[in-house]
């Protein structure tokens, strides 16, 4: 049986992004996703001979924004690499990267884990072009490059993440961060945000590492978690079966793919000897160098960052953190959530029903709240029905499962509509409910009388139950409260 | 015609004295009858180089503006794109390919009215020192057809010696446009590294490469520079600087200049090349130039360090050719590693893949420490020693070649071969501009050539002091008498 208090997990995270600029990292070629095949090409993005690299300037300043924003130490000296390589998507068969002098040094990420936050250290960020895509048909495979050329920053962890929530969450601070600055789409699904991560295990106390497992094709959150989850029991079973056996014999350094179906790391390939990518200068470019004036420039005009804008929630608007957390690293789901607050201004209550309430019934649909066609302003008048004691939750709740299969019906008008989800104002009526409710549990009554503050709760459930709903709680209550001490 | 120079030819046709047609046709004709002798072209524009020069006509009678170039016909080496033709880089490899875009210096060419007229041989991808390494056809030099015009634009530098056509392009990395001039009796110029746009020529080293051209006589050479010698935003190495006018600036005169020479470096050159040096030398001190010694002791580095970086941008730049997106394709392969491995078999010659295995030698781990790295220590110091030259003087003279124009397949060592660039390979490893000049021959009667180095971005200087020696001597003024 593994124990898993004796193990320390070590996890190093490589996020590769998509910048969203207009045209590629070297050519003119347009930068976007879904064309027909071959069609956002220049004689750059398929290695003609004779074609020449030009640096793309706006790649360049949201490097230097992500930079700014990691509160990194940006290059004023960086330089790119050739990486050599065959394959039939690296059109040139090296890859345009930075080797040992990266735009960007350093930096750090906040993310709240548990409750707890948390620091997490980077190494380097660097720019890089994307390779193209090989498509395989019955008999022979072609290749796509639309996708060669687009810029992607490589962001580099230290191995400091010690948990598959602490990388989640680390990973959703970085997402964040791209999206507030306008980066990166960061499409998980087009393949627009990446993450491969390095991982091992130790026991507690050990010094030095042992060797890692390199994960890719984590392609969402909770596939990351799971397939983290999933590699860290394998690598402690391993060592907890073998206990004789030299560690670094047992784990071979070697790259996994993380299947989801199968829901485990699968082995693409070992890493005996560590490729020689012949990494050198690229002699058609020249080095990139910045002025302290463009950071400076740079760094003061940067928009609201995610974990601004999470203090702010909790200063300002007393949400608790790691609610604030999560409704912020999602910026079009935070946009969203002020906009709601216009239509009635209760952060926590509108915070919840969009992290809690609303995030479970998209859960797993493929669709998140932002993009399902409901309006902010619909959520808004929701919470505003239920602070103003025209539904109660409970009905809000019906009223929420309505909203979510009729996305852009008014709640208004779908509580109008339903009969069901009329407020009891009628309180002759609600007042024969409770006196027959205190007739038929005139122990519980008793009870309370004698202190026992369960037996209020357990009236007013089942006066509510009576009433399915639909009376105000705060009527029941006062009701109940004068009856009983009549 | 043939005797007369690009400038005369342009000012002929403007003045209307002859057309722009028949100046064509009547390098055509001479290309027709003379270059199966020679061997310089590799494909010949014969209808296209018509119609360009009928529109040339059309455009004069009218009164429209005319270029730079009006009605010259221009030769360009066959690692220089022209949209739509086939740029063979004399491979194998490169057989069916046609460029998909026009270089940036055939653009400006063709924007001042030059007559593109075809493509001229080469060694492959331009590695040679003898044009013996195409791997289409051998090209004899002019004044001895039983030898190689020097390499690796030998195509170019013949086609301008046998007066097939006026002007040329070439490409130099180590010294290919300077050296074949040398050998051929033509004015060869290989600008400052980032003077001429490198868009649309096929990379052999990048850090070195530089388009430059062939012309009988400087003051030609001068005109073409004018044209090509631009920015360029699709070469993002190109010096951010307008274009230059260079023949305005031209008077002929010495006085006063100071000449460097690394007399040291030089100790061993010895026969016709050490006599014809030693002439020029007393030419300029003649006109009131000075000369004086300057140090340039790590030159004698110059071949080890161009070996390993050249061959190391050439592993990376040709891993392109790989037969998946263009060029051959070998026949029989039916995996991805068999489409690798046997296209570059077939696709490549002996000396391309000797340099591909170099190149990749010296990049890879545990090698590239020995290798690359300290070649460009040894490099960065080639740069300061020229640098603190020029403080010393306005020009630095050399010879361009050991010796004049070798017999065909009489270097069979490829490190001999190598060593037929150790004056000029410096040069590209500092970015320098540096032209060759005809300054003497050989008791065989074949050319040799002067070689002069600027500091960087002195192309202007270069070209100009070059004209002024080129003035006081009249060993360009006469032609190879090769025709049967």
């Amino acid at each position: 049986m593994a124990n898993k208090d004796k193990w320390e997990t070590i996890i190093g995270l490589e996020i590769h992004s998509e910048l969203n600029t207009k045209s590629k990292l070297f050519s003119a070629a347009p930068n976007r996703f879904g064309d027909e095949p071959n069609t956002n090409i220049t004689e750059v993005c398929t290695g003609m001979p004779g074609a020449l690299p030009v640096l793309n300037k706006e790649a360049v300043r949201k490097a230097v924004q992500l930079g700014c924003a990691l509160e990194a130490e940006v290059a004023k000296f960086s330089k790119f690499d050739r990486k050599s390589y065959f394959y039939p998507d690296s059109p040139r068969n090296f890859q345009i990267t930075q080797f040992d002098q990266p735009i960007i040094l350093g930096g750090h990420v906040v993310a709240e884990v548990e409750g707890e936050e948390k620091t997490f250290e980077i190494d380097r960020v660097h720019l890089e072009d994307d390779a193209g895509m090989l498509k395989h048909f019955s008999g022979f495979a072609g290749v796509d490059y639309n996708r060669a050329g687009v810029p992607l920053v490589e962001i580099v962890s230290k191995p400091c993440i010690h948990s598959p929530k602490e990388a989640v969450a680390y990973a959703m601070a970085i997402k964040a961060i791209l999206q507030y600055l306008d980066a990166s789409d960061c499409n998980m699904e087009e393949g627009s945000l990446r993450f491969d991560a390095n991982i091992s295990v130790r026991l507690k106390g050990e010094k030095g590492f042992r060797n890692k497992a390199e994960i890719k094709n984590m392609n969402s959150f909770s596939n990351m978690q799971l397939a983290l989850e999933s590699e860290i029991k394998r690598q402690i079973k391993l060592y907890e079966d073998n206990p004789d056996t030299d560690p670094n014999e047992l784990m071979g350094q070697a790259t996994y793919r993380w299947d989801p179906d199968r829901k485990e790391t699968v082995l693409m390939r070992r890493k005996e000897h560590a490729d020689d990518y012949r990494y050198f200068p690229e002699p058609d470019l020249v080095p990139i160098v910045l002025t302290d004036a463009y950071i400076e420039e740079i760094r003061s005009s940067l928009p609201e960052l995610p974990l601004q804008r999470e203090r702010r929630y909790v200063s300002e608007l007393q949400l608790a953190p790691d609610a604030a957390f999560v409704l912020t690293s999602d910026k079009p789901l935070a946009d969203y959530f002020e906009e709601a607050l216009k239509i009635c201004h209760r952060p926590r209550q509108m915070c919840n029903w969009l992290i809690v309430e609303f995030a479970g019934r998209f859960k797993d649909t493929g669709t998140h709240l932002t993009t399902s066609g409901i309006p902010a302003e619909h959520v808004g008048k929701l919470v505003q029905m239920i602070d103003a004691g025209k539904i109660t939750g409970r009905i809000a709740k019906s009223v929420a499962d309505d909203m979510v299969a009729s996305p852009g019906k008014d709640p208004e008008l779908i509580v109008a509509e339903n009969p069901d989800y009329q407020p009891m104002d009628d309180n002759e009526a609600l007042e024969g409910i409770v006196d027959k409710v205190l007739s038929e549990h005139a122990q519980s009554v008793e009870d309370f009388r004698n202190g026992k503050d369960k037996a209020f709760s357990f009236l007013v459930g089942q006066i509510m139950k009576a009433t399915r709903g639909k009376a105000s709680p705060e009527t029941v209550n006062q009701m109940l409260k004068a009856k009983i001490s009549q | 015609m043939h005797q007369l120079s690009a400038i005369e030819l342009r000012d002929k046709f403007l003045n209307k004295e002859v057309s722009a047609l028949q100046i064509v046709d009547y390098f055509l004709k001479r290309i027709d009858s003379y270059d199966g002798q020679i061997g310089a072209f590799l494909t010949v524009y014969h209808d296209q180089a018509r119609e360009h020069a009928k529109k040339l006509d059309d455009k004069l009678a009218k009164g429209e503006p005319l270029g730079k170039l009006a009605g010259i016909p221009i030769a360009i080496k066959d690692n220089i794109h022209v949209k739509g033709e086939l740029s063979t880089c004399a491979s194998q490899f490169l057989t069916n390919f046609k460029a998909p875009f026009d270089s940036t210096v055939v653009k400006l060419l063709k924007a001042e009215d030059a007559v593109i007229i075809g493509k001229t041989n080469l060694d492959e991808f331009a590695m040679g020192s003898s044009t013996e390494n195409s791997s289409v056809q051998l090209t004899r030099n002019p004044w001895n057809l039983t030898c190689a015009p020097g390499g690796s634009s030998g195509g170019s530098a013949a086609a301008v010696a046998a007066r097939l056509v006026p002007l040329a392009l070439g490409s130099d990395t180590g010294g290919s446009i300077r050296q074949p001039a040398s050998l051929c009796g033509v004015v060869g110029y290989k600008p400052t590294y980032g003077r001429v746009s490198r868009f649309g020529l096929v990379a052999f080293g990048s850090s070195l490469d530089q388009i430059g051209p062939f012309a009988t006589n400087t003051a030609d050479a001068a005109l073409v520079m004018e044209v090509i010698g631009g920015h360029c935003d699709r070469d993002s190495t190109s010096i951010p600087h307008k274009r230059e006018t260079y023949l305005e600036k031209f008077d002929k005169t010495l006085e006063g200049t100071t000449i460097g020479v690394p007399f040291e470096f030089l100790k061993d050159l010895k026969g016709d090349s050490k006599q014809a040096f030693e002439q020029s030398l007393e030419t300029f001190k003649e006109k009131g130039a000075s000369i004086v010694e300057v140090d340039l002791s790590t030159l004698k580095y110059s071949i080890a360090v161009y070996y390993i970086l050249a061959t190391a941008e050439a592993s990376t730049n040709l891993a392109r050719f790989d037969g998946v997106r263009y060029g051959i394709r070998a026949p029989d392969a039916e995996t991805l590693d068999q489409v690798y491995d046997r296209s570059k078999e077939i696709g490549f010659g002996h000396e391309v893949k000797r340099r591909i295995m170099l190149g990749t030698f010296v990049l890879s781990t545990g090698y590239q420490d020995a290798y690359y790295k300290k070649a460009q220590k040894v490099r960065t110091l080639m740069i300061e020693q020229y640098k603190k030259a020029f403080e010393t003087c306005d020009l630095i003279a050399m010879p361009v070649a050991t010796s004049g124009a070798f017999k065909i397949g009489s270097k069979k060592d490829p490190l001999e071969m190598y060593l037929e660039d150790i004056y000029t390979i410096s040069i590209n490893l500092a970015g320098l501009p540096a032209v060759s000049v005809p300054n003497g021959f050989t008791s065989h009667s074949l050319p040799l050539g002067l070689q002069l180095i600027g500091p960087q971005k002195e192309d202007v200087r270069v070209l100009s002091m070059a004209h002024a020696f080129e003035s006081e001597t009249s060993f360009n003024k006469l032609p190879p008498q090769f025709e049967d």
